[in-house]
């Protein structure tokens, strides 16, 4: 009996040291971590708007300091309204964000998406920049991914990822098809009057190609009602240099 | 009395080659062949390894006379399991790049028999002081191979030590391509059985 109260008291007393210490590490831990996570994702964005070279590193203030004056955030509603931030949280269920790269004097440079999708081995994260005329592309990175290195690996290298850049959503009617992973070359293996909708294969990894594909497809789908303004050329965008937030407003036809 | 006939001396030197839990006890192989693709992942990773099999070895130690025989192996699974997660914490709030490549592995420590062998087999029934010295000791003998892998891996992966190009442009132009399957796992099989197979015709020829 004694034993058993003994090995219980133990067990009770190590637990509660443990999980101190727990806690204490993951709470005050937390302001780091979620700094770390924002600026990886900050970077990831400046980095498919063609803003950041992935060979040279950036000191946290610079990515900052390029993201602050380059990239606004939005949220749109699936039917390509965009949503005020401030009531939009709580209210709707189906919030698209998208990021907005400034330009020069018309407002608007491109706008880019967030691409989650399935891979062979795991999630593939990522962004799309899509320029402001709505159908070419302008950018695509991957952050996060778990394909096999040597292989599907390859769509984080620059190669694959630069061949996006130039790239259509729309085919030559201007219908959205989205943006497709060929099976090896474009050059051999898709008709030339689709090859704007395809990039280059990577050998030995169709899977990962295809289930990219397939991913870009449902993502760029989702975000097709804001395209197809842009498309239209139906976004207006007042910005004012010192604010931080610009106003925007869509003029319906 | 010889240095190498000191017991401290022998809790720390021991694990490093003679009986090192990589290619002597076979254990741990699984994180050695996810994390040694680059040298700063190994490194990052042996550090931590390091630190988990010190502690614990030193903590399951210093209350080993008051760990209860019925539920021991829970308690020291609950105090390498606590360091595990502290230090995956650390590496997220710090090391943020490299705690994303070493995603699972991190955690995963906490299985890694090498851990729970040496709490078990050895801090259990030796005092603190040899204890945390066998722990660092099996820390880094896990630590050199990772390191010695992982050096081969991208030296002849990517042509890079950590991280750094050392294989010449030139040498590229001139028709030299890396080796894509030094990125793959049974790469780092083939190595750590190079490994093994050199320790042991090493050893068979002192005795």
């Amino acid at each position: 009996m004694s034993e058993a109260f003994k090995s219980i008291c133990f067990a009770g007393v190590l637990c509660l040291t443990c999980g101190l210490m727990l806690t204490a590490a993951s709470s005050g831990l937390k302001p780091y971590q979620q700094d770390n996570i924002r600026m990886d994702q900050q970077k990831n964005i400046l980095k498919a708007a063609g803003l950041i070279d992935d060979q040279i590193s950036y000191s946290r203030q610079q990515i900052n300091q390029l993201y602050q004056e380059n990239i606004i955030r939005l949220n749109v509603d699936p039917t390509g309204l965009i949503i005020d931030t401030a009531t939009a949280s709580e209210k709707e269920q189906h919030i698209l964000p998208i990021y907005i790269l400034k330009g020069d004097e018309t407002g608007i440079e491109a706008y880019i998406m967030p691409i989650q999708t399935k891979g062979l081995w795991g999630t593939i994260s990522g962004y799309m920049a899509v320029k402001k005329d709505g159908e070419t592309i302008a950018g695509f990175s991957v952050y996060q991914h778990s394909e096999t290195p040597g292989l599907g690996g390859e769509i984080e290298k620059k190669w694959f990822q630069d061949d996006f850049v130039g790239k259509k959503l729309v085919n030559t009617h201007g219908d959205f098809v989205a943006v497709s992973v060929a099976k090896g070359k474009t050059d051999s293996s898709v008709p030339a009057d689709s090859r704007v909708n395809y990039v280059d294969g990577i050998s030995g990894a169709t899977l990962t190609g295809k289930y990219l594909s397939l991913g870009l497809k449902e993502a760029l789908a989702a975000y097709e009602p804001v395209s197809i303004r842009f498309r239209q050329n139906n976004i207006r965008c007042r910005l004012q240099d010192q604010a931080p937030w610009c106003e925007y407003e869509i003029k319906q036809k | 009395m010889k240095l190498s006939k000191n017991k401290s001396f022998k809790a720390i030197v021991r694990p490093f080659w003679e009986s090192n839990p990589i290619h002597i006890q076979m254990l741990g192989i699984c994180s050695a062949l996810a994390v040694t693709v680059q040298m700063k992942t190994a490194l990052v990773m042996a550090l931590s390894m390091t630190f988990v099999v010190s502690t614990s070895s030193l903590v399951v130690s210093l209350i080993r006379k008051w760990i209860p025989a019925n539920i021991r192996i829970i308690v020291e699974l609950a105090i390498v399991s606590t360091l595990v997660i502290i230090i995956d914490e650390f590496l997220r709030a710090f090391f943020y790049d490299i705690s994303k490549q070493l995603s699972v592995f991190v955690g995963l420590i906490i299985t890694n028999c090498i851990v729970l062998g040496r709490t078990e087999a050895f801090a259990l029934s030796n005092p603190p002081h040899l204890a945390w010295l066998d722990g660092v000791g099996n820390g880094f003998g896990y630590g050199f191979v990772l390191i010695l892998v992982s050096f081969f891996r991208e030296f002849l992966g990517s042509g890079k030590v950590f991280g750094i190009q050392v294989i010449p442009k030139s040498i590229y132009v001139a028709g030299y391509e890396d080796s894509g399957f030094m990125l793959l796992a049974p790469a780092a099989f083939i190595i750590i059985g190079l490994l093994v197979w050199l320790q042991k015709s090493v050893s068979a020829r002192k005795d």
